[in-house]
């Protein structure tokens, strides 16, 4: 039972992260690999202020969000000069900076050694421990995040969003601001991406860089191509099911030791095929005639 | 100072190997191939698989695992890429589906050779050779060389050859080239034989000289790339200015700070060339819109 929780709570967080992704990747067409890096931004932040100065989960939110969206704000200044490809590279090559200065900044973040003793979240009184309140907390942190994108995503701002995806001369041409709303939608899914990272930091209760990697960004952005750009409860779909596909190959009679490999070459097989169909996300592939909305 | 001139111009062949094989791809299709990270570890896993198990020799080994990698690059093209340009989809649709495939690949590694690290035993270690008071192994030799050689063939084969010639061509105007009856799929086809020969090459010779884990390939990689931006794509000169200022400022970094920031320090030179000169030292325009 308190492993099916733990799945849940990790369905949770990568819910969380695709669909801060999912802002700036399939609204504005900006396809960015450092979102584990501003995921790994958020929970050091958290760490760093309960277990040095001893600040309670409430305040480290807005304080992880605000370094998250400076750090943001800079690099969206940098990598909105590129496009395309180069734009994926520019990305890639922050998230291993970020990466870098986590693993290497002993004093800061105490390196490969991670940050251990990470207290639990205080909540009026009560401290959330148990799994069954962790994973509530986590509910009410994708309902809020889901209410906000769905939101942003339905006002003129979003608007805007899609049809620089859609054409980008052409928003420009009928006058719309397309570098700042590039920036400000970077900038906004990577405060937003903060928050999964506080809160992980709490559950885990010890973190280290290994989890902020590379590879953990690749994974976010499968999510999102997988549950489709621009499809809010595409992402949630997608998350429960890469979460759960290694405990569906335990279920066939895979050992660990493979089946953590194979959900990856799966995961593979899906975007392969995903980009080659040309269909936005899963979902398509089933229901030709969906309305892209 | 002279070890690490050394180790300089050890580092600089093969990245310059390396942003080649990619170039070969990028310059011809326009595919940013991300899954070249994974043929660069088949290539030294293969040979680790020839030379240990089948205990094949090593000039034998070395060519059937180019030959296998290649085959494993013709194979993406023709199953995913190929038929993916029958829909024209946008740049960075290929970009996801290479790392799509990327994965795929690297964790076919994993499952079959495991994920810990492997080393190549080819002779008995042993001090090296000592050139002015440095010393060279002689797997570091024979990569100088190669690149060398690999330089002076690649120059020649695009400048001079008709096979050459036609990848300048495709990459410069596809639709026109086949038009004039020169089949841009085949010579897409031909430069991914290529870039993953290469690959293969630069595999095989970065795991003999160090170790090799199945995620290697994609540093490797990386570092190939970000010597083919700042050298500029469309010019072999340019990659070897790029790489070799990666080389440099990789190993003054590992000598001045520490070995740790090298990947930082490579990504900071990127960043840094995007800024300034997004161009590269030389080649093509990357703006989107052009005022």
């Amino acid at each position: 039972m308190e492993y099916i929780l733990h799945l849940f709570i990790l369905i949770c967080f990568y819910t969380m992260l695709s669909q801060c992704l999912n802002l700036s990747a399939g609204f504005a067409g900006l396809i960015s690999l450092t979102h584990a890096g501003f995921y790994g931004i958020g929970a050091y932040t958290t760490a760093i202020l309960s277990t040095y100065y001893s600040f309670s989960f409430w305040p480290s939110i807005p304080l992880a969000m605000i370094i998250s969206g400076c750090i943001a704000f800079i690099v969206s200044l940098i990598a909105l000069r590129t496009v395309d490809d180069y734009f994926i590279i520019c990305t890639l090559g922050i998230q291993v900076i970020l990466f870098s200065i986590m693993n290497n900044w002993m004093d800061l973040t105490r390196g490969p050694l991670g940050i251990p003793g990470i207290p639990s979240i205080q909540f009026l009184g009560f401290s959330v421990e148990s799994k069954i309140s962790f994973l509530l907390l986590s509910l009410f942190f994708v309902v809020a995040i889901w209410f906000v994108l769905r939101n942003i995503s339905r006002s003129g701002f979003g608007k805007t969003l899609m049809a620089i995806s859609d054409d980008e001369i052409y928003s420009q041409s009928i006058g719309k601001n397309v570098y700042l709303a590039k920036t400000v939608s970077f900038t906004l899914s990577a405060m937003l991406a903060a928050i999964p990272g506080t809160l992980y930091a709490h559950y885990i209760s010890y973190i280290d860089p290994t989890s902020f990697t590379v590879n953990e960004s690749i994974f976010v952005l499968s999510i999102v191509i997988i549950g489709g750009l621009g499809n809010l409860s595409g992402s949630f779909f997608a998350s429960a099911f890469l979460v759960l596909l290694p405990e569906a190959l335990r279920f066939v009679g895979m050992p660990d030791s493979i089946a953590a490999n194979m959900r990856q070459i799966i995961y593979g097989f899906i975007l392969v095929i995903v980009m080659m169909t040309g269909k936005n996300g899963v979902q398509e592939l089933f229901e030709p005639a969906v309305k892209k909305s | 100072m002279i070890q690490l001139t050394l180790n300089i111009v050890i580092s600089f062949s093969v990245y310059f190997l390396l942003s080649i094989s990619f170039l070969f791809v990028y310059f011809s299709s326009k595919i940013f191939n991300i899954a070249n990270g994974a043929i660069i570890a088949f290539g030294a896993y293969f040979y680790l698989l020839f030379i240990d198990a089948f205990c094949f020799p090593v000039l034998i080994s070395v060519l059937l695992s180019i030959c296998l990698s290649v085959l494993i690059g013709i194979l993406c093209e023709l199953l995913v890429f190929r038929q993916m340009r029958k829909r024209n989809p946008t740049l960075l649709a290929y970009l996801i589906a290479s790392i799509g495939l990327y994965v795929v690949l690297q964790n076919t590694i994993s499952l079959y050779f495991g994920d810990d690290i492997k080393v190549i035993n080819t002779a008995e270690i042993t001090v090296g050779h000592q050139i002015f008071g440095a010393y060279i192994t002689t797997v570091q030799i024979i990569t100088i060389c190669v690149s060398l050689t690999f330089f002076i063939g690649v120059n020649l084969l695009l400048h001079l050859t008709a096979t050459g010639k036609s990848i300048r061509a495709v990459s410069s105007n596809p639709e026109l080239c086949n038009i004039y009856g020169i089949s841009s799929n085949k010579v897409i086809l031909i430069a991914f034989a290529l870039g993953s020969a290469l690959a293969a090459v630069a595999g095989i010779l970065s795991a003999m000289d160090t170790n090799m884990t199945p995620t290697f390939g994609f540093n490797l990689l990386m570092y190939g790339i970000v010597a083919m931006i700042i050298g500029g794509v469309g010019s072999t000169r340019g990659l070897l200015a790029g790489s070799l200022l990666v080389a440099t400022a990789q190993h003054l970094a590992a000598f001045y700070l520490d070995t740790k920031w090298m990947d930082a320090v490579t990504y900071i030179i990127l960043i840094l060339f995007l800024i300034w000169k997004p161009l590269g030292f030389s080649g093509k325009r990357l703006k989107k819109v052009e005022v």
